[in-house]
């Protein structure tokens, strides 16, 4: 992990909060993806190549997820953002791997603090149940903008929380060459295992999975050729 | 359709409040704002209803949300009976949230993420990103458009107006074309990591994924990806730190 100036610490912070907005919130544009969050958070932390590292491994284990209704599922934006920050100045095939773990424990966290914020929010119709019941236009508004700024203080939080985390484990749980290889490793194999569970899920019997298997295998033939 | 754009803006944010009792319900209320706001003048009293009808309980995918706020908006005005409206919305819950999930959810998104994934690996970088971005918003901000029009336009009518539009071939179309991408994409991403690494280096990572593959369906549910790569990784490093 690079030192960080107090003012990319702020930067990343700010893009914590609104990926993490953008996963549920507000917009949905797709900003929470851990290939865009990664990437952005690489360059905000001065380092494009370690985001993009980090986000396309990350974005491996988020395929293997459907953010649906009320399914509980883990939050990978702040927690992409922070481990593209935590894997920044060093060499990927070291930093990778803790990265990665970091990330996936922020990421569970996350969607531990999702639900919190959504009890949160069903409170908060609770105490102004009467108003609602009177059709007043502004106590929806109220309730909507409370709804978007607690999100946005819980991104902002995981990710303040999240960096503060990495800066310790990078000080107390310093690693050997090898254990970092082989961290690294692990992450990927688990990732590629994740990717591959989800789609083989979403695929059924039917003809996506004649599809899943031609794409395998025209991107083997591409990787082995290349 | 007055306040049409506002409300199509205010969807964007159609999930603000999500919670567990109203689900998308007050979401809704916030965008059916702007639509109703003729109403108050016409009819103050319907007004009132129509605005604690719009917050009640709703959940649907949110990109094919405005399907039924344009259509209980459009009955609103045709003062349709309020029984009925709260009906439409309960009967809309269901094959919205289905039919959106299975187009952008399971459809859409695996198959732009897996062609921005194969197009980052070639070193198309913020191009990559930049592509998937604009067209994922290009087709949700289409498709959001479209739907409140549709429902507006179509009002108590907007199941049958559902039926017959693109959205049942779309989703047809749509999941084998993520297949097709996510298959294309994993090889290309995995050799882009271990190429790196030789030949041990990606034996190992690929045994790695066998094992979480053949464990994931022999435990099932209880032991998620997540979980068994932060299992997997405390197991190296504690071997490692006991000279293992």
């Amino acid at each position: 992990m690079t030192e960080l100036a107090p003012h990319s610490v702020l930067l990343l912070v700010v893009w914590g909060a609104v990926v993490a907005l953008d996963l549920v919130s507000v917009p949905q544009a797709m900003l929470s993806r851990p290939l865009v969050a990664g990437a952005v958070a690489g360059w905000l932390a001065g380092d494009v190549e370690a985001g993009l590292r980090v986000g396309v491994l990350l974005e491996l284990f988020a395929l293997d997820v459907l953010p649906i209704g009320a399914v509980r599922y883990p939050d990978y934006g702040p927690a992409t953002v922070v481990a593209a920050a935590l894997a920044a100045g060093a060499p990927w095939e070291l930093g990778l791997g803790l990265s990665i773990g970091v990330a996936l424990v922020l990421a569970v966290l996350g969607g531990w603090s999702l639900q919190f914020v959504r009890r949160l929010n069903a409170r908060a119709i609770q105490r102004r149940a009467a108003a609602l019941a009177a059709g007043e236009s502004g106590a929806i508004r109220m309730l909507q903008y409370g709804g978007v700024l607690r999100d946005a203080a819980r991104g902002a939080a995981l990710t303040a929380g999240g960096l503060g985390a990495a800066w310790a484990v990078v000080r107390w749980l310093p690693l050997d060459r090898e254990t970092a290889v082989g961290l690294t490793l692990v992450a990927i194999g688990s990732a590629l295992s994740a990717v591959a569970g989800g789609a083989v899920r979403s695929a059924g019997r039917g003809v996506r999975l004649k599809w899943l298997a031609a794409g395998l295998a025209a991107g083997t033939l591409l990787a082995v050729l290349r | 359709m007055t306040g049409g754009w506002r409300a199509l803006v205010r969807l964007l944010a159609v999930q603000g409040t999500w919670n567990y009792e109203r689900m998308l319900g007050v979401g809704m209320g916030y965008a059916a704002e702007p639509l109703l706001e003729d109403l108050k003048t016409v009819d103050p009293v319907r007004h009132g209803e129509a605005v604690v009808r719009s917050a009640e309980f709703f959940n649907c995918n949110p990109n094919l949300a405005g399907l039924a706020l344009g259509a209980t908006a459009r009955a609103e005005y045709e003062a349709v009976p309020g029984a009925q409206i709260a009906r439409l919305r309960t009967a809309l819950c269901s094959p919205l949230g289905a039919l959106g999930d299975e187009l952008f959810w399971v459809g859409l998104v695996p198959a732009l993420v897996g062609a921005a994934l194969v197009a980052t690996v070639l070193g198309a970088g913020w191009w990559a990103i930049l592509g998937f971005l604009a067209l994922y918003n290009a087709i949700r901000l289409g498709t959001a458009v479209w739907a409140l029009r549709t429902g507006f336009d179509a009002g108590m009518r907007v199941g049958s107006a559902i039926s017959t539009s693109w959205i049942p071939r779309a989703v047809a179309r749509i999941g084998p074309v993520a297949g097709g991408a996510v298959g294309l994409a994993v090889p290309l991403v995995a050799g882009w990591y271990l190429r790196g690494f030789g030949w041990i280096g990606a034996i190992g990572a690929l045994a790695v994924a066998g094992v979480g593959a053949a464990v994931s369906r022999w435990f099932g549910p209880s032991l998620t990806s997540v979980r068994f790569a932060l299992l997997a990784m405390a197991l190296l490093v504690f071997f490692r730190r006991v000279g293992l």
